[in-house]
Formats: C-alpha cells, structure tokens, sequence
C-alpha cells in the first residue's frame, strides 16, 4: 500500500477539516495529494509532537473535526500521548500513523516496528483509544478515514504503508512560521476569530 | 502553597484569557492543582509529561484559545525538544507557569539539578522568564509574560519560588 494513495482517499473526504502533520517526505506528498487543504494544514518538521498539537487544536475547536497525520516514528517517540487522548477521548480527532517501518527521510534505517513484534493500534487499545485499527490496503484505509470522520470518540488508524516516496512531486517552499502564519489565518478565516491581531497603540 | 497564592495564579491566568491549562503535577503546586480542576472556567488536561504538554498548548494556541502549561521546573528540560522546534521553528508560543524547585532553601537533593539547570536551559532557548517570590507579584507576572508571548510568538516563562511555595 502505498502513502500517496491513502493521502488521495483521505484528501477526497476532507473539506473543511484542519489537519496538522508530521515530518519528512509525508509533507510534500500531502501538499500534492490535497492541494485543496494546504491552507486548513499545518505543515510541521517535528517528531513527536503531531498528535498532541491535533489534540490541543481538537479541544480549542471542539466543533471541528481534526486530522491527525503521525507516523510510527513520530508516535513512538512520544507514546504517552496516546494515554492523554485515551483519558481525555476529544470527539473530534480522528489519528492517521503513516507506518512505513523506517526512518525513510534520512535514508530509510528501521523503526521499532519493523521488527513486527510492535503495533501501535494494539499500543493506542491499551491505552484506552479503543478505535484503533491497523489498515494494509486503501479500501480498509478508506473506510476507516469514513468512520473516523464521522466518529464521536477518537480513531486511530496505522496505515501499513511501503517505504517508497511518490516520485515527482512538487516540493513545498514554505518554511515552518509562514506555513504557520497561513495555518493560522485560515482558521481565523473559517472560524471567523482573531488569533494573531493588531499590536496596541501606545 | 496558601490558597491566597493559589487564588492569585487563578486571577492572572484568567486575566490572561486562558481556558485550558496541561499539567503534570508537583508537591510545590499541590493546592494549586485541584483549584484548576475545580475551577469552572478552566479546563484542566493531565498530562503524561510537560513536553506532550508543551505541545498540546501548541495546538491550543492555533485554535485561538490561550492555554497555559503548569509544572514543576524540571519539567523544563522534559519539554526543550517540542518548545525548541514549534517556538524557534514555526513561531508557536507556549506560557509556562513553573515552581521554583531547587533554589535557595532546598532541602532535597534531588531537586538540586531542577535548580541548577533551570535559567541555563531558559537562556539557551531565549525563553524571557520572571522569578516572583512575593504573592502580590504573581497574577501582574502571569499576564505579562501572556502579553510579551502574543507580541513575540515566542514562549515565555513565570517561576514562582521563596515564601510563595514553601
């Protein structure tokens, strides 16, 4: 399976979802599978710190559905996440985990779960995300991407996903502060609220 | 902590506009933490360590909320990795409001290193932070370090030590 054609079903089913993600190739096959979203996503370079950002944004926006797109490296590194939103159970976040088994932007050295013997889904259970499902080909993918949209808890689901990048695809020129600024005034947009105003005169 | 201390954290945070605070709780902020859970006009989100909590306010501060992340000191150097890359990487600020462990007048050994790393690992990520140690100084320093954070983009940091916490 690959991750550009998970991305292509997901992007199909979003429109006025925000969406934050992870590190790595996963950001420049995002911003060609979804042109439609760029602006509803916050492209970030950050390991392990994807889920709880979505989870900060869900409880800000409990009225918006947010997408979540780790990856196995990004949510290993940080697995007491999955506890916090366990506990917390936001109604709004559905968690994508791009688990490609390696580290593939520094030349593809394996994760953890490589060796077969680690599952995230099985992980998130245990740490009471009860939805939490592992996906290996795109029509299951698709139909989680259709429940966790629609869900009233929080869905995980790991994406088994190959170690290859979509070749061809246009890169992103962005760095991250204006890929926040763009985030952040399309939700003030959409949501029609102020996060970064005017400075005061005095 | 003496509940007019804790009612003057709760006053500034609310000055502030915050709604959601994460925290990991500590023995110097004991009585601070069930008052924010009790507090109806603030949602408390438990964390499994400061830098998930770090980055959970993050994701507040997107959504147009102002969070704030409540911790002992040493959960300063559990979030360094998540405040280096969203606050010098993309511009997103976190407010920290911290106890002072490990200053002056500690007893425990444990908490020497809270002490000793604390203002090194504050100035190495440029992070602007007050110590308070009188009670009538904490809500002015809690609002500030919110206004400096939302002209910055950058985080900012409040540590409440002396007779405040002891």
């Amino acid at each position: 399976m690959k991750r550009f054609d998970c991305m292509k079903a997901l992007a199909c089913r979003l429109s006025d979802e925000l969406v934050i993600l992870s590190l790595g190739a996963s950001v420049d096959e995002w911003y060609n599978a979804a042109p439609h979203m760029r602006d509803a996503s916050l492209f970030q370079q950050q390991l392990g710190c994807v889920s709880a950002q979505a989870f900060g944004l869900a409880a800000g926006l409990p009225h918006r559905r947010i997408v979540s797109l780790d990856t196995d490296g990004g949510m290993m590194f940080n697995l007491g996440i999955l506890a916090t939103i366990g506990n917390e159970q936001p109604h709004n976040l559905f968690i994508v985990v791009w688990d490609n088994e390696c580290y593939q932007s520094i030349g593809g050295p394996p994760t953890h779960t490589a060796s077969g013997r680690v599952d995230i889904a099985a992980i998130a259970r245990g740490a009471g995300v009860t939805r939490a499902y592992t996906a290996r080909t795109v029509e299951e993918f698709d139909g989680h991407c259709a429940e966790g949209l629609a869900a009233q808890e929080p869905h995980l689901v790991v994406a088994k996903v190959s170690g290859t990048v979509q070749p061809d695809i246009k890169r992103k020129h962005s760095d991250g502060r204006e890929d926040k600024y763009i985030f952040v005034r399309h939700v003030e947009r959409t949501e029609n609220i102020v996060i970064m105003g005017p400075s005061e005169h005095n | 902590m003496k509940p007019s201390a804790v009612d003057a954290v709760i006053r500034g945070l609310k000055k502030a506009g915050v709604s959601i605070v994460c925290y990991l709780p500590d023995s110097l902020f004991k009585e601070l933490y069930p008052a924010l859970d009790a507090d109806p006009d603030i949602r408390t989100i438990r964390v499994t360590n400061e830098g998930e909590g770090a980055a959970i306010c993050g994701g507040v501060f997107l959504s147009g909320k102002r969070a704030a992340l409540v911790m002992e000191n040493s959960g300063l150097r559990a979030s360094v990795e998540p405040l280096a890359r969203m606050g010098l990487g993309a511009g997103i600020p976190v407010v920290m409001l911290m106890s002072y462990r490990g200053e002056l007048g500690e007893n425990n050994w444990w908490a020497i290193p809270h002490g000793i790393t604390m203002e090194p690992v504050l100035n190495a990520l440029r992070i602007p932070y007050r110590i308070v140690t009188e009670e009538e100084k904490i809500e002015r320093a809690i609002a500030e370090a919110f206004s400096w954070s939302y002209s910055a983009y950058y985080h900012s940091a409040v540590a409440l030590g002396g007779s405040v916490v002891r």
